[in-house]
């Protein structure tokens, strides 16, 4: 089956580690991921500025290899990221901010990257809350 | 044939971002002539109601871009009579033509659709 | 299409779950993951409102959320791990996550 993913939490909170397990579950299933879409706070779990203290979990850390590894399409809402401070080198530039924070894999985008995942995909499976 | 998405918006309206976004990937959907819905539950349906000024807390207003869904060619839109019930909105009048379901409508609505996003 | 629910929210300081209850199709199924698995506390209210459900909705509960809280599933729960969880959202044919 095709999925596409939606994350609307910061990486903080369970249900972004709950998303990576299920995407990482969905691969080993023999699924194929048409794109994963962060949008709400899931902006932050994108983010390549999380300092986790060595003994936690990195799930932003872990979310990045996951998508560099399986060379997956990992989309970031623009309107929603910029909202929250996530920027690419390219926006922070045109904004004149002092930092980027997200980087490789990543690819900032407008919904309709969501629509069209949704569109292409069997299943749409969102992630978000607790 | 392109899938159907129901949004369901559960935000109050001035409770943060949430409600704007649920929005926003409504209008999206609608740009791109997708078959999206709307439905508005629990707090959700606070959204609906007349007389806001959300100038005083300085924010833009929500109830004007709720305004586009119809001009994006998103009509078919819904609200819980039991959330308007419950919240003492039954006799209201609202701010946009959504449709009052029951429960059991409710349940066939979702039904209808081939995807289904709760913010 | 039946439909599987997703809840996350602890039932005892949310509502999605009693609004979730009451828009189940016949042949929907609810899966509780995260802090929405409290639902199955036993002597809860919660878990009587689940188990007043109709045989036809299949209720199920994400492992690692039950274990890490040290809650045992109802018999009317069908535990299941996230290779589980992905076969469900197969199964059912659409996937509703109350975020």
């Amino acid at each position: 089956m095709k999925f596409a993913i939606a994350l609307f939490s910061a990486p903080h909170a369970p249900s972004s580690r709950r998303a990576l397990r299920f995407a990482q579950a969905a691969l080993a299933g023999g699924h194929e991921i048409v794109r994963l879409f962060f949008y709400q706070e899931g902006v932050h779990s994108a983010s390549s500025n999380v300092v986790t203290p060595q003994d936690e979990l990195d799930i932003s850390g872990e979310w990045r290899d996951f998508v560099r590894e399986q060379r997956l399409d990992g989309v970031v809402c623009i309107a929603a990221a910029l909202r929250r401070g996530v920027l690419n080198a390219e926006e922070s530039q045109r904004y004149d901010r002092p930092a980027a924070n997200l980087d490789d894999p990543w690819a900032l985008s407008g919904l309709g990257q969501l629509h069209e995942a949704a569109q292409v995909a069997d299943r749409l499976v969102c992630f978000g809350g607790p | 044939m392109r899938k159907s998405l129901l949004i369901i918006s559960r935000q109050a309206p001035w409770s943060g971002p949430g409600a704007r976004e649920a929005l926003d990937i409504a209008l999206a959907g609608g740009a791109f002539d997708l078959p999206i819905g709307m439905l508005f539950l629990d707090d959700g349906v606070f959204q609906l109601t007349a007389a806001q000024q959300p100038k005083t807390l300085q924010q833009k207003d929500l109830s004007a871009n709720l305004q586009a869904l119809p001009m994006f060619g998103v009509e078919s839109l819904y609200a819980s009579a039991r959330s308007l019930q419950e919240r003492g909105l039954a006799e209201n009048p609202l701010t946009l033509a959504a449709e009052p379901l029951d429960d059991a409508a409710l349940a066939a609505l979702i039904d209808r659709y081939d995807q289904v996003i709760t913010l | 299409m039946a439909t599987l629910h997703v809840l996350s929210h602890s039932p005892f300081s949310d509502s999605r779950l009693s609004s979730c209850l009451r828009l189940l199709g016949a042949n929907d199924g609810l899966l509780l993951s995260g802090d929405a698995v409290y639902a199955l506390q036993p002597g809860s209210a919660q878990l009587r409102a689940l188990e007043m459900m109709p045989d036809s909705i299949g209720l199920f509960a994400l492992d690692e959320d039950l274990t890490a809280r040290g809650i045992s599933a109802a018999q009317r729960a069908q535990v299941v791990d996230y290779p589980g969880f992905v076969e469900l959202s197969c199964r059912f044919d659409k996937v509703n996550s109350w975020l």
